[in-house]
């Protein structure tokens, strides 16, 4: 059996970030990345950007750490095999290739999986050309299928959507988004949004079909077509869907303690004594929001990377971050900030409007703001995370917070 | 690369003379404003710009650029030797 005194599963941005870390603060501990891909780090954000998926930049410039990289810093890189179960008791996990890894340290930083279409409630959703974006593989084969496809449908409303729609468009490939929702991103947040962001969709050529689902995928061993529930038929040659993330929490959830992802404390600790999580697939207790939270982002998985890592060298270090997600597409620019769940006892303020095309909702939990949706207002995301970090008290302000022209940045530096 | 902006670093005891946002590459991930506030913004476009070139110290500095998912960020020193990436 191999010990490691470190032992990482995952090897994106959360696990990656972890092992140049502990490098970093132990020079002779060893250290594995266990990784399902079998490619080096690289930029998983990238994969549904244009530059990478248009192929303006070489493909080599993917990868964020060049091929020595692993051996220079003396990091074992596992690659291409996925844990399938642990055992806390003996502190080991298994591989899919039969191997069982030892550890001192572990670090769960195991990420987010697209959620798939079940073949049995779709029929023909197991058809080539019905893809997933999550690998640069998934990446490849879509950007291959754009190629010589006429027409496509993108199917849930979400970032993965949004992103993969304008890459579609500057293909000039027709191209249908199916909701089943009322509006766009309906869980979200408000209909002004949905609606203000359907219509830079519409704008940029896309056909938005809203209380819409798949049914059927039409074709023979290729998709043809898609049926859908109220009995439309769309030709295309391929199918992007983007449903939802799960968490492949499976081999862990009977050692450490899970709910949809893997919760941890303030420190990024699981339940269990030497078992640590970083990255999208964590709910840790939120010291800004004061509530556990889980968060899919770069930032966030690599700052948590960061700070798992030396909580794992015996540093007590608190994750603390004001979160960001930014996009940008058919000429809006989105913005996240901090926590944009809209719980029940949130109070949420509206500015701007959906004529204006600059709307923002922010979202107050008591007195203080804990997060923000921006719709082609970006540059207030500067002011608005310096509330959130600084718990400002804004219960008398919620007049200026309505009013759009009125400059957060006042009430940040006060 | 065209769009390139850049930005003069005058803080005292800095090797760091320099900062460069290649626009054409940055996607508004924001890991730069997560590690450096007091440095980086992101404007209108999503793009990020520099707020406060002197504001943070070289590692700060270096640890932001090092973030950035697509290389966007470029380090000169003094002299306008490339130190990152």
């Amino acid at each position: 059996m191999t010990q490691f005194k470190y032992l990482i599963i995952g090897g994106g941005v959360a696990g990656t970030t972890a092992a140049e870390t502990i490098r970093q603060n132990d020079l002779s501990g060893s250290i594995a990345i266990v990784s399902d891909e079998s490619y080096r780090f690289y930029s998983r954000i990238m994969l549904s950007k244009p530059n990478f998926f248009l192929e303006k930049i070489p493909l080599e410039q993917i990868f964020l750490k060049n091929e020595t990289w692993y051996k220079g810093q003396n990091i074992n890189f596992l690659g291409g095999k996925t844990a399938v179960g642990m055992n806390a008791g003996e502190k080991t996990v298994s591989l899919d290739d039969g191997t069982v890894l030892q550890y001192e340290k572990l670090l769960l930083a195991i990420g987010g999986f697209p959620r798939k279409w079940d073949p049995q409630k779709i029929e023909g959703s197991d058809k080539k050309g019905v893809c997933y974006l999550r690998t640069l593989e998934d990446a490849k084969a879509i950007i291959s299928g754009i190629k010589t496809a006429k027409s496509a449908v993108c199917v849930g409303g979400g970032f993965v959507s949004f992103e993969t729609c304008e890459l579609l468009r500057m293909k000039n490939i027709d191209t249908t988004l199916l909701i089943m929702e009322p509006y766009y991103w309906a869980n979200v947040w408000d209909e002004t949004s949905g609606l203000l962001v359907e219509e830079y969709m519409r704008q940029g050529g896309v056909n938005v079909l809203k209380n819409e689902e798949a049914e059927k995928i039409l074709g023979a061993d290729k998709v043809e077509g898609v049926k859908t529930k109220s009995g439309r038929e769309i030709t295309c040659q391929m199918v992007v869907v983007g449903i939802g993330i799960t968490f492949p929490v499976g081999p862990f959830k009977n050692c450490v303690d899970c709910g949809r992802g893997i919760k941890t404390n303030e420190y990024l600790e699981t339940n269990v004594p030497g078992i640590w999580a970083a990255g999208d697939a964590v709910e840790f207790n939120d010291i800004v929001v004061g509530e556990p939270v889980q968060l899919g982002n770069w930032a966030n998985a690599q700052m948590q990377g960061r700070v798992a890592a030396l909580n794992m060298l015996g540093k007590r270090q608190p994750f603390r971050m004001v979160s960001f997600y930014t996009t940008q597409g058919f000429g809006l620019s989105i913005a996240f900030v901090g926590d944009v769940r809209p719980l029940p006892d949130r109070t949420i303020i509206a500015r701007g409007s959906k004529e204006s095309r600059s709307y923002g909702r922010l979202l107050l939990k008591d007195k203080e703001l804990v997060g923000a949706t921006l719709l082609n207002r970006t540059p207030e995301m500067a002011p608005i995370s310096k509330l959130i970090e600084k718990d400002v008290d804004l219960s008398a302000k919620h007049a200026e917070l309505a009013d759009p022209n009125f400059n957060l940045k006042t009430l940040a530096s006060s | 690369m065209a769009n390139q902006k850049e930005y003069l670093r005058a803080k005292e005891g800095s090797n760091i003379g320099k900062i460069v946002v290649d626009r054409d590459l940055c996607i508004g991930a924001a890991s730069c404003v997560a590690v450096s506030p007091a440095t980086f913004e992101l404007d209108g476009e999503n793009k990020a710009i520099v707020i406060g070139a002197d504001a943070a110290g070289d590692e700060e500095l270096k640890m932001a650029a090092q973030s950035c998912p697509t290389k966007a960020i470029l380090l000169f020193d003094k002299e306008g030797k490339q130190v990152y990436p």
